[in-house]
C-alpha cells in the first residue's frame, strides 16, 4: 500500500471531550509530512459514530482512500476505534507528536480534559520521566469547558478573553464541580468574565507548574492536548514561570492539540515498516 | 376584597431556588421553584412570583371548593387550567428564546454564514414549537418542569437533525443556545398570572367537557376575582447557599442549618436527626423536640456526595434530574464505581456505557456511592436517632432513598424514615416559619 514511494498512516486520539485525527505520509527517504488533521468535539454524541464520521472527514481532506492507509493507530481511549490495527499509550504518542511539531522539545505537558501529564523526553521522543495529576478533576480541561458553557462563551474565545483580564480573581481549586458555583458567585458579584477566566487559568497554571517541577523539567516545554489551543492558559503558564524564575519556557504549535493523533500516526507507520521488514526477511 | 396576608421563605440553593408562601395561619398557600442562575436577584424574584402564582391558583381552588355547584368539577378544571397556563408561559419563554438566538446570531463571528445560521435557527424554532402541545397534554410526562431543561432537550434534538458539518455544525448551534438561554433566564417575567390566566381560562373552557362549559360564567368569575386580589407580604426570610447575596436585609436571613432543622420539625414533629442532601452540600443535623439544632456536620468542599454529583451525571446522560432515580431502580446488578471525583465518575460512566454496560446498573452504583458518603457524615454528627427525616432535592430520588434505607438498616437497625414529597422545600418552609415568628413578635411589640 505505497503511495508514490511513500507510506500513509493515520492516528486517532480519543479523548473524553474530543476526538483528534491525523493522516500522515512517510516518504522512502524517511521524511515525514502531515496530510490532514481533523478535530471532532464529542458533545455527548455517540462516540463510535463520532469516530467513524471524523475519520471519513480526515481521509477526505487528505484526499486519501481508507484502503490506502497502511496502518491506522489509536491512542487515548481507543477501544471504540474499530478500524485500528494497533494502539499506542498516550504518553508515547504525545511525546512523538510534540517532538515532531516543535523540534528541540525536552519536556511535554499534555493538558487533556481529565488529566494533565508532564513528561521529560529525549530528542528521539523517548519518555525519560513522567508525573500525572491524581484522581480528581480539579483544574482540568473539562472544568474549563463547563465554565465556558456556563458563561455562554465558545471554547475558542476563552483564551483571548482571558488575555484581556485586568484584575484576575483567584479561584479556589478545590473541586471542579463546586468551583463552578464559585464562578456563579463571581458573576453575581459582578466580576467580569475576563477576570474570572484569567483567575481560573492562573490556578490551573499553578498546578501544571507543580507537575513540571516534580519531574525536573527544563528548557523547551511543549504543550499538547486540547488545552494547548488556549492562549490564555499558555500566557498564564508564562507568567507563573517568570514569577517563579524557572529555567524553562513553554511553547505551542498551532497543531499542538493534534500531537497525540500525529504521534500515533507516525508510530503506526514506523511499526508497519518494522513489520514489513520482518516479514520480508522471513520470506528471504 | 381585602388583601391576602402572606409570609414568604426563600431558599437560594446552588442548583434550585425555592420559595414558600404561608397564609396568616401558617398554612402553605403556594410554592415556587426555579433553577438558580448567575443573577440571584432574578432567581429570588422568579421563585417569589412563582409562589404567588401558585398561591393564586390555590385561591381559585378555594373559591371553587366553596361553591357546591362548582366543587364537582374542581379537580379537572384546575388541572386543565394549570396546564394551559404553563403552556402559555412556555410559549412566551420560547418567543424570548427565539429572539435571543436571533440576536446572538448577529455576532460578528457568524457574519460569513449568517444567512445559513438564521435559516437553521428558523427550522429549529419551528420544530421546537411543534413539540410544545405534546409537553402540556393531560398525560404528558415531562423530563423537567424548568424551561431551560425542556427547551434545551428540544433544541438539541432539532439541532442534531438540522445541523450539517459543512455549513452550520452542531457545535455552532450548541454555542448559540448556551449564549441565548442565559439572556432568556436572566430576565424576570413577573405579572405572569395577570397575563396568562385569561387566555389559559378561555382555552380551558373552549375544550372542556359539557359539565364544565355550562358552569363557565361562575368559573370565569372565580378566576377573575383572584386575578385582581392583592397580596400583602407580612414578612420574608431568606436562607440557603446564596443567602449572603439575597436581595434583602441581614436580619431577614437565617442559616440553612437552622431552617432545615425547623422545616423538618414542622413537617414531622418527632424528628431528631435530619439528613439534607442539597445541590452542593450534605448536612447531617441533630435537633431537639422543638426543632432547635443541637449539632451538625457538613461535607468538605467536594461535589462527590452531594446532589450536584447526580446533577452532573444527569447532564452527562442528557436526562432530567428526576429521571435518574427511576432508571437506577430498574437495575438488577449494581456496578461498583471506581472514581470518587464527580467529573471522573462522569467519564467512567461514559466509558462503561460505550463498552455496553447497562445504564440502570451504572446508575444504581452511582446512587450507592453518594449515600455511602452521606453515612459517614451522619456518623460524625452523632449518628441517627429516631425519627430520622431526609430532606433536600435528593430525597425526591427513589433510588437514593432505597440506597439510604438499606445502609441505615445495616448500620443502625430499624429507624422511622420520614420523607415528605415536598422535602425540597424544607429550607424554604423553615425560613417562612422564621418569618412568621418575626412578624408575630412585631405585632405583639
Amino acid at each position: 500500500m505505497k503511495n508514490g514511494g511513500s507510506l500513509l498512516a493515520a492516528g486517532v486520539d480519543v479523548g473524553s471531550s474530543a476526538v483528534k485525527f491525523a493522516v500522515v505520509q512517510i516518504a522512502d527517504d524517511g521524511s515525514e509530512k502531515i496530510l490532514a488533521l481533523h478535530n471532532e468535539r464529542i458533545r455527548r454524541r455517540e462516540l463510535r459514530k463520532v469516530i467513524r464520521e471524523g475519520y471519513d472527514l480526515a481521509l477526505q481532506s487528505a484526499g486519501v482512500r481508507e484502503s490506502e492507509i497502511a496502518y491506522a493507530a489509536s491512542t487515548g481511549e481507543g477501544e471504540l476505534v474499530d478500524f485500528r490495527r494497533g494502539h499506542f499509550y498516550g504518553m508515547t504518542t504525545h511525546a512523538r507528536g510534540a517532538v515532531f511539531l516543535l523540534p528541540g522539545t525536552t519536556a511535554v505537558i499534555d493538558l487533556g480534559a481529565l488529566h494533565a501529564r508532564a513528561m521529560r523526553v529525549d530528542e528521539r521522543s523517548r519518555v525519560l520521566a513522567y508525573r500525572m495529576t491524581s484522581q480528581c478533576a480539579s483544574g482540568s480541561g473539562q472544568f474549563l469547558e463547563n465554565v465556558a458553557r456556563y458563561l455562554g462563551i465558545m471554547l475558542e474565545d476563552v483564551g483571548p478573553l482571558s488575555c484581556e483580564a485586568k484584575n484576575p480573581e483567584a479561584v479556589s481549586s478545590i473541586c471542579a464541580v463546586l468551583a463552578e458555583t464559585d464562578v456563579i458567585n463571581m458573576v453575581s458579584r459582578g466580576v467580569s468574565r475576563n477576570d474570572i477566566l484569567k483567575g481560573i487559568h492562573l490556578s490551573m497554571a499553578g498546578r501544571y507548574i507543580k507537575l513540571l517541577r516534580s519531574i525536573a523539567a527544563e528548557g523547551d516545554v511543549a504543550i499538547t492536548g486540547g488545552l494547548a489551543a488556549d492562549i490564555g492558559l499558555c500566557r498564564a503558564l508564562d507568567e507563573k514561570i517568570a514569577e517563579e524564575k524557572l529555567p524553562m519556557r513553554v511553547r505551542t504549535d498551532q497543531n499542538s492539540i493534534f500531537a497525540g493523533a500525529i504521534g500515533a500516526a507516525f508510530w503506526g507507520g514506523y511499526r508497519h515498516q518494522v513489520l514489513a521488514r520482518r516479514s520480508s526477511e522471513a520470506v528471504a | 376584597m381585602s388583601a391576602v396576608e402572606i409570609l414568604l421563605g426563600i431558599d437560594l440553593g446552588s442548583t434550585t431556588t425555592k420559595a414558600i408562601a404561608l397564609d396568616h395561619a401558617g398554612r402553605v398557600l403556594g410554592r415556587g421553584i426555579t433553577n438558580t442562575r448567575s443573577n440571584y436577584n432574578v432567581a429570588s424574584r422568579i421563585v417569589r412570583d412563582e409562589a404567588l402564582v401558585q398561591s393564586r391558583f390555590e385561591l381559585v381552588r378555594h373559591a371553587i371548593a366553596a361553591d357546591p355547584e362548582l366543587s364537582r368539577v374542581e379537580r379537572s378544571f384546575i388541572g386543565a387550567l394549570v396546564r394551559n397556563f404553563r403552556k402559555q408561559q412556555h410559549l412566551e419563554q420560547l418567543e424570548r428564546l427565539e429572539s435571543a438566538l436571533d440576536h446572538c446570531a448577529d455576532a460578528l463571528r457568524y457574519a460569513p454564514c449568517r444567512e445559513a445560521v438564521k435559516e437553521k435557527l428558523h427550522q429549529i424554532d419551528e420544530a421546537i414549537r411543534s413539540r410544545v402541545p405534546g409537553h402540556f397534554s393531560e398525560l404528558a410526562v415531562r423530563k423537567s418542569d424548568f424551561f431551560r431543561d425542556l427547551a434545551a432537550a428540544d433544541y438539541m434534538w432539532a439541532a442534531e437533525r438540522f445541523s450539517d458539518a459543512k455549513s452550520v455544525s452542531f457545535d455552532v448551534l450548541c454555542g448559540l443556545f448556551d449564549a441565548a438561554i442565559l439572556e432568556v433566564e436572566n430576565a424576570a417575567t413577573d405579572g405572569a398570572f395577570e397575563r396568562h390566566s385569561g387566555p389559559a381560562l378561555e382555552q380551558t373552557l373552549a375544550t372542556a367537557p359539557a359539565e364544565i362549559q355550562k358552569r363557565a360564567p361562575k368559573l370565569r368569575a372565580a378566576v377573575e376575582s383572584v386575578r385582581t386580589r392583592e397580596f400583602r407580604v407580612l414578612g420574608m426570610v431568606g436562607t440557603g447557599y446564596g443567602r449572603q447575596r439575597l436581595p434583602f436585609p441581614k436580619e431577614q436571613v437565617r442559616s440553612e442549618i437552622l431552617c432545615h432543622g425547623l422545616g423538618a420539625h414542622a413537617m414531622f414533629a418527632g424528628t431528631r436527626t435530619v439528613l439534607d442532601i442539597g445541590g452542593q452540600d450534605t448536612k447531617a443535623i441533630q435537633i431537639d423536640s422543638s426543632g432547635i439544632v443541637t449539632s451538625f456536620q457538613m461535607n468538605d468542599r467536594c461535589a462527590a456526595g452531594c446532589g450536584r454529583y447526580l446533577g452532573y451525571i444527569a447532564d452527562e446522560m442528557n436526562l432530567g434530574l428526576h429521571e435518574l432515580g427511576s432508571l437506577a431502580q430498574e437495575s438488577t446488578c449494581s456496578v461498583k464505581i471506581n472514581s470518587t471525583c464527580t467529573v471522573f465518575a462522569g467519564a467512567e460512566l461514559r466509558d462503561r456505557l460505550s463498552l455496553g454496560q447497562k445504564r440502570s446498573d451504572i446508575l444504581a452504583g452511582l446512587h450507592r456511592a453518594i449515600m455511602l458518603r452521606a453515612m459517614s457524615i451522619l456518623a460524625r454528627s452523632g449518628g441517627i436517632s429516631d425519627e430520622f427525616t431526609f430532606t433536600g432535592g435528593v430525597a425526591r430520588n427513589p433510588a437514593a432513598v432505597s440506597a439510604l434505607k438499606e445502609l441505615v438498616k445495616q448500620n443502625y437497625g430499624d429507624r422511622t424514615l420520614n420523607i415528605s414529597p415536598e422535602s425540597i422545600y424544607t429550607g424554604a418552609l423553615g425560613a417562612a416559619l422564621f418569618a412568621q415568628r418575626a412578624s408575630e413578635g412585631r405585632t405583639v411589640a
